[in-house]
């Protein structure tokens, strides 16, 4: 599984913004990111949104760029290219052909100095909250949103990314500016690259075009928590199904145990062949169970999602409270052990074959670890994790710690 | 970038398809079984999800833990799906343990035990998997419309109907699995790292002996009349979910690459009309697209876009207003960005093995053969504004069939 010819380079511009890339001739495409480290963990109740809404607005253009001038700019290169926001990240991306690739990063600098005009503002407003409304229709989403502001409480990674139909609505075009001057700090921003592309073209563009940006000092006040452990339960008269989160602490991105935290999350919840599929689903207990480790700045969580109709929901959280408190007593064995691996591994190189994929895990390693890893050295990682390394993480950050909320049907009478 | 495609036939009449891609360790493959949801029997609706899952409940010397257990040790990523003509069941892992994995495929093919105690954990999945769809009217939405559009049974659920399911009985369904798996007519293919040559004597020892007892016809497909012209579902969520799709021509037709074109002026990209006109100029929907969809009998441009109650009316009146205007004019500007993006999405979807394998399969199944990346590239080179509007022309947009889920219904 050695990958012939990758060449990682790395280069932190004079106001602190950070460049890297992974050469890799043999691709057919390239991928180009800017990593901005920012989302919904670094704005307050007043502004919860602005980082995903901010996101959309940066696709309106500039002082010389129309909104509708930056989509025909994308699409004259043929580029695949959108955004997306999460609690601690805003990530801008293109998939694209090598012969556009300089094309497609230019365009990229010139829109991460917006114009955050207040006409384009107040129609997007009407985007975003057309947003929030397809969410609500997805209950599935809307449980673990829901999950997540409870177990985290007033720690700042419990903020809704997409902000509320009221922040949204009391939101100023000024307020955007001023969020968008801290937290689009070139100290803030990684430009990372993957693919077929020449790196000291690349580098020279990413210079020439971010060099002048005004330096300036941001950063986030990181803390961890263990969550609140609370129960809640919301009944909509239009669900079929019961939609239950539960969420329990684990290590954070930085922890070198976040291997060991994978393959437990797939252990336990893979779509196939984990312990909640045997117990949950191959029984037609629940039509979905699925656990997935979350790292995150500074802390982490297991997420696990159910669904399953009303009557069977008492009998499926017996049976997860079963599965949890014999992982405790007992831990993993090695033949799961064994086989997570393998899933792990194969969907791990599988990934990483696409250009896209790279760059996500180049992007994340960078802003997470300020740390080039190659496959190879995840490989290994992954590789080294024994059934103890799992079974003292299981003992450390036990399972039956969990939040739990449920969205399910209005109950008659 | 000339690609080989490798073929061979078996001698059961089976086909094996192959695209080599040097720069992956991996391969990915696709058994297409005709099973899909127009092949099952009257008041069968959904067997087909039902024989998805059973199957993988023990086969050959394995029983379902076991099954289970060596498809992981192999680190197979499996996936599968019940479509119009076809059960497709496959998956991608690093190359060296494809043999072993299509080993296990070949069981859960030729000897699944379809045993009784797990009949009825199999069907109710199904019957809770359309449960679920209450829950996520995006998808349903459009599962409704495919079944209003194309005629009976083409349109048919592929996610299956629960009062068929509900009568459904293992007994049925052993003998829907014993017609419909006919290797005969079974598409097998893969792309990504593999030796042709070792598969197809693999294949050649596994699935050929089974011939005799499997060439019963698949049965072609009566086709009958289309449904509605609109339909409502009722749900009090946040949003109506508009589905609407019209006719144009299949993938054998002169016009496919115009048609496809004209769909990638109306939708391709974010500079496309639609999400221009409808969320970029007047703010209406934060999801708003239409693309071309096609099976082998029939094929349309479907559309989707969600909006809250009071810009539903607004909306679906600008969609097809959008689908009308296209014939009236197109710019050079707006052709090369159309012509741009399919060919480039085309090599970038060719780095992907699981994308490859799926798209030579379904190439063969619906054209009898396979298309080379050059010849789509060169055809959509070809097309130009005239090419376009000449067929826009000659085959308008003519009726919309639309389906609603939401708290509102919509005039049509």
């Amino acid at each position: 599984m050695t990958k012939q010819g990758l060449n990682f380079n790395q280069r932190i511009l004079s106001n602190g913004l950070t460049v890297i890339g992974e050469e890799n001739g043999s691709a057919k495409s390239a991928a180009v990111g800017f990593f901005v480290r920012t989302g919904s963990r670094d704005e307050n109740k007043q502004i919860n949104g602005v980082s995903h809404f901010l996101e959309h607005m940066v696709f309106k253009g500039t002082e010389k760029l129309s909104p509708f001038e930056v989509n025909e700019r994308f699409d004259k290169t043929g580029a695949q290219y959108n955004a997306f926001t999460s609690e601690e990240n805003t990530v801008f991306w293109a998939a694209i052909l090598p012969e556009y690739l300089v094309e497609v990063t230019r365009l990229w600098i010139e829109m991460m100095r917006p114009a955050l005009r207040d006409e384009d503002f107040n129609i997007e407003k009407h985007v975003i909250k057309e947003e929030i409304a397809m969410y609500k229709d997805m209950p599935n989403y809307d449980v673990m949103d829901r999950c997540r502001s409870l177990y985290f409480g007033e720690h700042p990674c419990g903020n809704s990314v997409l902000g509320s139909e009221e922040s949204i609505e009391n939101m100023t075009a000024q307020q955007m500016r001023g969020y968008f001057s801290n937290r689009y700090a070139p100290n803030n921003i990684v430009a990372a690259f993957a693919g077929n592309f020449k790196w000291e073209e690349i580098c020279a563009v990413a210079e020439d075009g971010c060099g002048g940006w005004e330096e300036k000092k941001t950063d986030r006040r990181i803390s961890d928590t263990r969550g609140s452990g609370k129960k809640d339960k919301f009944e909509k008269p239009n669900v079929s199904c019961e939609h239950i989160c539960l969420i329990s602490p684990a290590v954070a991105a930085q922890d070198e145990r976040r291997f060991a935290a994978s393959l437990l999350g797939d252990i336990v919840g893979d779509d196939f062949g984990s312990r909640f599929f045997w117990e949950l689903v191959d029984k037609a207990l629940s039509e979905t169970a699925a656990m997935q480790y979350s790292p995150m700045d500074g802390t982490g969580t297991f997420y696990s999602y159910i669904r399953c109709s009303s009557d069977n929901a008492g009998k499926v959280l017996d049976i997860v409270g079963r599965i949890f408190a014999e992982l405790a007593k007992d831990g993993v064995t090695e033949s799961e052990l064994s086989k997570a691996k393998n899933k792990v591994l194969s969907a791990l190189v599988i990934k990483n074959e696409l250009p896209m994929g790279r760059l996500v895990d180049l992007g994340s390693n960078w802003i997470y670890l300020r740390q080039y890893r190659s496959i190879e050295q995840d490989v290994a990682a992954v590789k080294a994790v024994t059934v103890k390394d799992i079974n003292s993480l299981i003992n450390e950050f036990d399972l039956r710690g969990f939040t739990q909320y449920t969205i399910g049907p209005a109950k008659q009478g | 970038m000339t690609e080989i495609i490798d073929k061979h036939v078996l001698s059961n009449k089976m086909v094996i398809l192959g695209e080599p891609m040097e720069q992956v360790q991996s391969a990915a493959f696709n058994f297409m079984l005709p099973a899909g949801a127009a092949l099952m029997p009257e008041k069968c609706c959904g067997a087909a999800n039902v024989m998805d899952d059973w199957i993988f409940r023990g086969a050959g010397d394995k029983d379902s833990k076991q099954l289970g257990d060596a498809l992981d040790g192999l680190g197979v990523q499996r996936s599968s799906g019940v479509g119009t003509s076809h059960l497709v069941i496959g998956g991608a892992l690093e190359a060296s343990n494809l043999s072993a994995a299509l080993g296990l495929y070949g069981d859960v093919i030729l000897r699944p035990r379809l045993q009784e105690e797990h009949f009825g954990p199999a069907r109710q999945l199904a019957i809770d998997g359309i449960k679920g769809l209450d829950d996520d009217p995006r998808h349903k939405v459009m599962l409704k419309l495919r079944e209003q559009f194309y005629p009976t049974p083409l349109g048919r659920s592929t996610a299956g109907e629960i009062a068929d399911l509900e009568k459904l009985t293992a007994e049925q369904t052993r003998a829907i699995v014993r017609e419909r798996f006919n290797l005969s007519k079974t598409i097998f293919s893969m792309a990504g790292k593999y030796d042709f040559d070792a598969v197809c004597r693999q294949f050649e020892g596994l699935f050929a002996p089974a011939a005799v007892l499997r060439q019963q016809d698949a049965g072609a497909v009566q086709i009958g009349k289309r449904g509605s012209k609109y339909t409502h579902i009722h749900n009090d969520g946040a949003q109506v979910h508009i589905g609407l799709m019209t006719e144009t021509v299949r993938a054998n037709d002169k016009d496919y690459y115009n048609a496809r074109v004209a769909v990638s002026v109306l939708s391709g990209g974010m500079s496309a009309r639609l999400f221009t006109e409808v969320r970029e100029k007047r703010g209406l929907c934060y999801a708003v697209g239409a693309q071309y969809n096609a099976l082998k009998e029939a094929a349309g441009v479907a559309a989707y876009a969600g909006t809250t109650p009071d810009k539903a009316q607004q909306t679906l009146d600008l969609i097809i207003a959008e689908f009308r205007r296209l014939a009236e004019g197109i710019s050079e500007e707006e052709i090369q960005r159309a012509k741009v993006g399919l060919k480039s999405s085309l090599i970038l979807q060719s780095e992907s093995s699981s994308s490859r394998a799926g798209a030579i399969g379904s190439d063969y199944y619906i054209l009898g053969r396979v298309r080379s990346l050059d010849e789509i590239k060169e055809k959509i080179e070809a097309t130009t504004v005239d090419s376009v509007l000449g067929y826009l022309r000659n085959k308008p947009f003519k009726e919309f069939i639309v389906v609603t889920i939401g708290p509102k219904e919509v005039k049509v």
